[in-house]
C-alpha cells in the first residue's frame, strides 16, 4: 500500500479468522483435565436462605462450592460521592438472595450436562420475603439492611433559578415518562476458564471481558494474589455492549474455585437463560419532568426527578451511580440551558443488577428531553425542527458549559439535523403526511433526536461516580521486530469492533510502515502494559492516542538509528512504507529491516549513544473528553388496526471527527441504531409482581432481526476533535436516538402522547384508539398550561 | 440449558415406533424436527425418559393430492409444504412458520402433535376440517382436527399413539392473516378462513387454549365483511399477556378476520 492507511477502509485484520470460522472464543478453549461449572441459582426474588444442603450432590460425586467454601468473598463497589451507600455483593449468595437468578452455589463436573444434573441435587430451602421490583414503589421492603429506603445513591444537579424561571415561563410542560428495561444480549454470552498453577501461584483467567486489566486488578485483590501472577486473557469476544465491562460474582467464583482445584481448568459458559436473568440489565427509569419555554420555543428551565432501578446490587466496580448520574449529567443534551435542577437516584430492587449498557442511560434521557421539546413544539404551533434549531448549542457557543458543568466541544447539531432531514426527504414526507390525512390510509409521522455522545473521557471527566480509579488513560507498546516488521501490544480490547485494524492503521501511519507489516496483540494482560478497555466510547480516542504516541516514539528511535547509520541528521530523514530516506536525496535510503537488525543483532554497528532494541511504550490521556454531535430523523407508518410501526426512512448524521476507518465507523453507527431500534420497539425485560422474570428466553425477550431493521442512511459531519488523531468516539451514539425518534414519529403520526416504552403494538394500538376516541370529543389539554 | 439424561432410540418403522412408545410406558416422546421439543428439553421443562427419533421411518414424507384432499405425511418439512402447489393454503401458512432453519427441520406432524395454539398448522387444520391419522397398538384411527386439540400443548391422543399424517381438504376459497411482533414469530393472532365443500369455516389461533372455530361468524357469512369480522372478535375470550391486553388481542383478531375474509373474497 502506498501512503497512509489511516482514513481508508482497509481489510480488517481480524476478519481472516472471524469470517472463516477460526475465531478463538473462550467457548472454543479446550484444555486437558478441564471441568465444567453450573451455578445453582435462586428461583425466587427475595428470600432468606434457611438451609443449603449440598450433601446429596456431593454423595453423587459432584464438587459443590458455597460462599463459605470460597472464603466469603464480597464485591463492594466504591464511590466517594457523599450520598452513596456502600453495599456488598457476595460471590455466591449467603444468608439471603436478592434477585431471581442470583448464584447460590457452584457445581463442578466433567461436562456441563452433568454439572446441571448435579445442580439439581443441591437442595436450598428459601423463606420468601416481600419482593420489590419497581424502583418508585414506596414503602418497599429493604433489599440491603444498609439502605432501609433502598436508595443507594442520590444527587441533585442544580444550576440557576429553576423555580423562579418556571413560574414566569410562557409555557410549562409536565410529563411523566417510563422507559423499558434492556438486556445487553451479545451474541456470545459471558464465558470464562480459570486455571491455577500452584507451583508458582499463577492464575490464568480466560474471560470474554471488555476490561482485562481491570479484571486482573480486581481478581488479584479479591483473591489475595500477586497482581503480576494473575493473567487475564480476553481472546475473541463476541460482542459486549458494556455488559462485559462488569466483574461478576460468577467470574470471581470461577477463579476462587480454580484456586481450590489447582491444575484443573474450570470452565463456565453462560447460557441465554442465565444471561437474561443474571447479567446486568439497564434503562429501567422514570422521569418526572417540568420544563418552561418562552413563546418562541426557547427552553428556559428544566426540573427533573429521575429514578433508576439499579437492581439488587451496586454493580462492580461501576456502582449504582452509573445510570442515574449519566441521566442527570446528560439530560439536557445538546440544548442550551441555564436553569436546571435534576435530582437523580439509584434505587435497589429485587431484580438483576443494572450496569453499563451501550449508551448508558442516554437512550432513556434523550427520549425524555426530546419528548419535552416535541410536546412544547406542538403547544406552541412550532415544528419539531424549529424548536430544536431554536435551542441547540451552536459552533459559536463552543466550548459550551452545560448546566451539569460538562463542557461540550462539538456544536454541529444543526448541521447534523439539516443533513439528516435532507437524507429522509423531509419536505416530501410532510407533503405525504398531509395527503394521507382524511384518507383511510395509515398515517405517517416524523420523529427527531439530537444528542451529544460524550466520548474518550480523560482524567478530568472520567467515567464513573468518583470511584477509586480514573479511567482516562491507556498504554501501548510498539515493537519493531528484528526482521523490521512491527508488533503492537495495545491495551485496547475488541468485542468485534475491529480494534486490531484501527490500531494497526494508526501505527502504520505514525511509524511510516505498511499496514500489512503491522500485527496487533490485544486482550492479554501479560502482553500489554495497561488499558482500561472498552466502554464509554473511549478506545479510538484514548487507546488510539496511545498507539499514535508510541508509534511516534518508536519512529523517533528508528530515525536516530538510521541517521547514525547513514551519517546524516535525523531531521533530514523521512520514513514511508518502511523505507527511511533522506529528504531531497531519494537514493540514500535504508530499509527498516536493516535498521532493526542492527538494533537487535549487530550491536557492533550501533551508533554512539543508542541502546539496542527498537520499541517504545507510551501512555495517553486526553484529560478532557470529546463530544460527538449527532442527529437522527425517521419516518414511520402506523397501522391503527394492529399498532404495528413500520419504519419508512431512517437517517443518522454524526460528527465522528476524523474517521480512521470509514466502514468501521459506519458499522458502529448502524449496529448501534439497530440496537436502539430493538430497544425502542421490541426489547423489554418484564418482572411479575413476585419478582420472576417473565421474559426469561428469547421467545419473549424480542431482539430485532435483520428483517426488522430498515435501510439506514448514515451521514457525517467530520469536525476533527482536539486530540492527536482528531477522532471522536462512535461506539454508542447511534443507540441514543431511536427511542426518541420512533416515539416522536408515532406521536406525530397519531397525534398522541407516548409516555412509555417500548412502542409495542399493544401500546401503539391503545394510543391510536385513544386518539380516535379523543377525536370525537373536545380536544383535551393534557398536562401543560398556557400562562397567557 | 442442557437437557436431563434420556434414552434414545431410532426405529425405522411405524410398528417399531409404537413398540418403543409402549415400552416407554408413558415416558416416551417422539422426536421429528425437534424445533419445539429440543428447546423445552434444554430448559428441562420437558424431561422425557425415552426419545423416539422417527426421522428414519420411511413413507411419512410425502405430499399427495387425492381428489379435493391433500395428504401430508407426518415427516413433511415445513419447507416442503411452503414450496408445494397442491394445497396453496398450506403453502401460505407454512411460509409464516418461523425462520428458514426452522422450516427446514420442523415437520407437519410435529407441529400438529405439539398443539401450540399459536402455531400456524393447527389453525389451518381446524379451519379446513382436516383429519389426522393416528397409529396405535390397536391400529389406525382418524381424528377430526376439531376433536384433536385438548388444550395448550395437549391433544386427545394417547401417549403410545403417533401421528402418521393428515388429510387436509383443499378449500375452494381461502384467506390467511396473521399478526406477529417480528418476522418469524408465533403470531399473536392468526385467522384462517376456508371454504370447504361449500361451507365457510373460520378458525382463530393465538387467543385461546386451542385453535377456535368462530361459529357465530361462520353463521353470518354473507353479511358485510366488517360485521362478520366483528362477530369473530365478539366470540373470543382472550386474556392479556406480555404482548398486550385482552382488548388489544380482540381488536387485532377482528382486523385479521377482516383481512382473511377479504383475501378469501368472502
Amino acid at each position: 500500500m502506498n501512503g497512509s492507511p489511516l482514513g481508508t477502509s482497509v481489510p480488517r485484520k481480524e476478519d481472516r479468522r472471524l469470517v472463516t470460522g477460526r475465531g478463538r472464543f473462550v467457548g472454543d478453549l479446550q484444555l486437558p483435565r478441564m471441568r465444567h461449572v453450573a451455578f445453582v441459582r435462586s428461583p425466587v426474588a427475595h428470600a432468606r436462605i434457611v438451609s443449603l444442603d449440598a450433601g446429596p450432590a456431593r454423595e453423587a460425586g459432584y464438587r459443590v462450592f458455597t460462599q463459605a467454601d470460597l472464603g466469603g468473598i464480597v464485591l463492594r463497589a466504591q464511590s466517594a460521592l457523599p450520598s452513596y451507600v456502600e453495599t456488598g455483593q457476595p460471590a455466591l449468595a449467603e444468608g439471603k438472595v436478592r434477585f431471581a437468578g442470583e448464584p447460590v452455589a457452584a457445581v463442578v463436573a466433567a461436562d456441563r450436562y452433568r454439572a446441571e444434573d448435579g445442580a439439581e441435587l443441591v437442595d436450598v430451602d428459601y423463606a420468601t420475603l416481600p419482593p420489590v421490583t419497581v424502583a418508585w414503589d414506596a414503602g418497599a421492603a429493604a433489599v440491603h439492611d444498609e439502605a432501609p429506603d433502598n436508595v443507594l445513591l442520590e444527587r441533585t444537579f442544580d444550576a440557576g433559578d429553576v423555580d423562579g424561571v418556571l413560574a414566569g415561563a410562557h409555557l410549562t410542560v409536565e410529563r411523566e415518562l417510563v422507559t423499558n428495561r434492556h438486556a445487553g444480549n451479545p451474541m456470545e454470552c459471558r464465558a470464562g476458564v480459570a486455571l491455577f498453577d500452584p507451583a508458582d501461584r499463577r492464575l490464568t483467567f480466560w474471560s470474554g471481558t471488555q476490561v482485562p486489566h481491570l479484571v486482573r486488578n480486581m481478581i488479584a485483590e479479591l483473591l489475595g494474589l500477586s497482581e503480576g501472577n494473575v493473567r487475564v486473557v480476553a481472546p475473541d469476544v463476541g460482542g459486549g455492549f458494556g455488559v462485559k465491562a462488569v466483574l461478576y460474582p460468577e467470574d470471581v467464583a470461577l477463579c476462587a474455585i480454580a484456586l481450590q482445584l489447582p491444575g484443573t481448568p474450570v470452565k463456565w459458559v453462560e447460557d441465554r437463560v442465565e444471561h437474561l436473568a443474571a447479567a446486568t440489565h439497564a434503562r429501567d427509569h422514570r422521569y418526572l419532568l417540568t420544563a418552561g419555554f418562552a413563546a418562541d420555543g426557547t427552553l428556559l428551565a428544566l426540573r427533573a426527578d429521575v429514578t433508576c432501578n439499579v437492581g439488587a446490587y451496586s454493580v462492580y466496580p461501576w456502582t449504582a451511580g452509573i445510570e442515574p448520574l449519566m441521566a442527570g449529567g446528560l439530560l439536557t443534551g445538546p440544548y442550551k440551558l441555564e436553569h436546571y435542577r435534576a435530582t437523580v437516584r439509584g434505587v435497589a430492587t429485587n431484580t438483576a443488577p443494572s450496569g453499563p449498557y451501550r449508551g448508558v442511560a442516554r437512550p432513556a434521557s434523550v427520549f425524555a428531553m426530546e419528548t419535552l421539546l416535541d410536546d412544547a413544539a406542538a403547544r406552541l404551533g412550532m415544528t419539531g425542527v424549529d424548536i430544536r434549531r431554536r435551542n441547540v448549542i451552536r459552533p459559536e457557543d463552543i466550548p459550551y458549559r452545560m448546566p451539569s458543568r460538562l463542557v461540550d466541544d462539538s456544536g454541529h447539531y444543526d448541521e447534523c439535523l439539516t443533513k439528516a432531514l435532507d437524507a429522509v426527504g423531509y419536505d416530501e414526507l410532510r407533503a405525504e403526511q398531509q395527503r394521507r390525512r382524511g384518507t383511510g390510509e395509515s398515517p405517517i409521522g416524523i420523529g427527531f433526536a439530537c444528542y451529544n455522545e460524550l466520548t474518550g473521557l480523560g482524567r478530568a471527566a472520567s467515567a464513573g461516580p468518583r470511584m477509586p480509579f480514573r479511567t482516562g488513560h491507556d498504554a501501548c507498546t510498539v515493537r519493531v521486530n528484528p526482521d523490521g516488521r512491527v508488533t503492537v501490544f495495545s491495551g485496547v480490547t475488541s468485542q468485534g469492533q475491529g480494534l486490531e485494524t484501527t490500531v494497526a492503521q494508526i501505527v502504520a501511519d505514525a511509524l511510516g510502515v505498511r499496514y500489512d507489516d503491522v500485527d496487533v496483540r490485544i486482550g492479554d494482560t501479560d502482553a500489554s502494559l495497561w488499558g482500561f478497555g472498552a466502554f464509554s466510547s473511549r478506545q479510538a480516542v484514548i487507546g488510539g492516542g496511545a498507539a499514535h504516541r508510541s508509534a511516534l516514539a518508536a519512529r523517533s528511535k528508528v530515525l536516530r538509528l538510521a541517521a547514525g547509520l547513514l551519517e546524516v541528521d535525523p531531521a533530514d530523514l523521512q520514513i514511508e512504507d518502511g523505507v527511511v530516506a533522506v529528504v531531497g536525496s531519494p537514493d540514500t535510503t535504508i530499509g527498516l529491516p536493516e535498521v532493526a537488525r542492527v538494533a537487535y543483532l549487530e550491536s557492533n554497528r550501533l551508533p554512539d549513544g543508542i541502546e539496542p532494541g527498537l520499541e517504545a511504550t507510551e501512555f495517553y490521556d486526553p484529560v478532557r473528553g470529546a463530544f460527538a454531535a449527532g442527529a437522527q430523523v425517521a419516518a414511520v407508518e402506523v397501522d391503527r388496526t394492529t399498532g404495528a410501526v413500520r419504519i419508512l426512512r431512517y437517517a443518522c448524521v454524526e460528527d465522528a471527527g476524523r474517521a480512521m476507518h470509514p466502514q468501521i465507523v459506519d458499522g458502529q453507527i448502524a449496529g448501534s441504531i439497530a440496537q436502539g431500534i430493538g430497544g425502542a420497539l421490541y426489547e423489554h425485560l418484564v418482572y411479575d409482581a413476585d419478582g420472576n422474570l417473565s421474559t426469561g428466553t428469547l421467545l419473549d425477550y424480542l431482539m430485532p432481526t435483520s428483517a426488522e431493521i430498515p435501510e439506514l442512511t448514515i451521514g457525517h459531519v467530520a469536525r476533527p476533535a482536539a486530540n492527536p488523531l482528531g477522532v471522536r468516539g462512535v461506539g454508542e451514539g447511534g443507540t441514543l436516538g431511536p427511542n426518541a425518534v420512533l416515539a416522536g414519529a408515532v406521536s406525530d403520526a397519531l397525534g398522541v402522547r407516548i409516555d412509555e416504552l417500548p412502542l409495542s403494538p399493544s401500546v401503539v394500538w391503545t394510543a391510536a384508539r385513544r386518539a380516535a376516541e379523543d377525536a370525537g370529543k373536545t380536544p383535551v389539554e393534557p398536562g401543560g398550561r398556557h400562562s397567557d | 440449558m442442557k437437557c436431563a439424561p434420556f434414552e434414545y432410540v431410532r426405529p425405522t418403522s411405524v410398528d417399531e415406533v409404537l413398540a418403543a412408545l409402549v415400552a416407554a410406558d408413558g415416558e416416551g416422546k417422539i422426536l421429528a424436527g425437534g424445533q419445539s421439543l429440543v428447546p423445552v428439553m434444554a430448559l428441562r421443562m420437558a424431561r422425557p425418559a425415552v426419545i423416539v427419533d422417527i426421522n428414519r421411518v420411511e413413507g411419512l414424507a410425502a405430499v399427495e393430492r387425492d381428489g379435493d384432499t391433500v395428504h401430508v405425511g407426518a415427516l413433511v418439512r415445513h419447507r416442503t409444504l411452503a414450496e408445494q402447489s397442491a394445497h396453496p393454503l398450506l403453502a401460505e401458512a407454512a411460509r409464516h412458520i418461523g425462520h428458514a432453519a426452522i422450516r427446514t427441520r420442523g415437520t407437519a406432524g410435529g407441529s400438529i402433535a405439539h398443539a401450540d395454539p399459536a402455531a400456524e398448522l393447527p389453525v389451518v387444520a381446524v379451519a379446513t376440517g382436516a383429519t389426522v391419522t393416528a397409529a396405535g397398538a390397536r391400529g389406525d384411527r382418524w381424528v377430526a382436527a376439531d376433536d384433536l386439540f385438548a388444550g395448550p400443548l395437549m391433544t386427545t391422543l394417547d401417549a403410545d399413539e403417533m401421528i402418521t399424517g393428515l388429510d387436509v381438504p383443499v378449500p375452494t376459497r381461502w384467506g390467511f392473516a396473521g399478526f406477529a411482533r417480528r418476522h418469524g414469530d408465533f403470531a399473536l393472532v392468526t385467522v384462517v378462513v376456508a371454504e370447504v365443500r361449500g361451507q365457510v369455516r373460520i378458525a382463530v389461533g393465538g387467543v385461546g387454549a386451542v385453535p377456535l372455530r368462530a361459529r357465530a361468524a361462520e353463521a353470518a357469512i354473507g353479511e358485510p365483511v366488517e360485521r362478520v369480522a366483528q362477530l369473530v372478535g365478539d366470540e373470543l375470550n382472550p386474556t392479556g399477556d406480555l404482548h398486550g391486553s385482552a382488548e388489544f388481542r380482540r381488536g387485532v383478531a377482528v382486523e385479521m378476520a377482516r383481512r382473511a375474509l377479504a383475501s378469501a373474497g368472502i
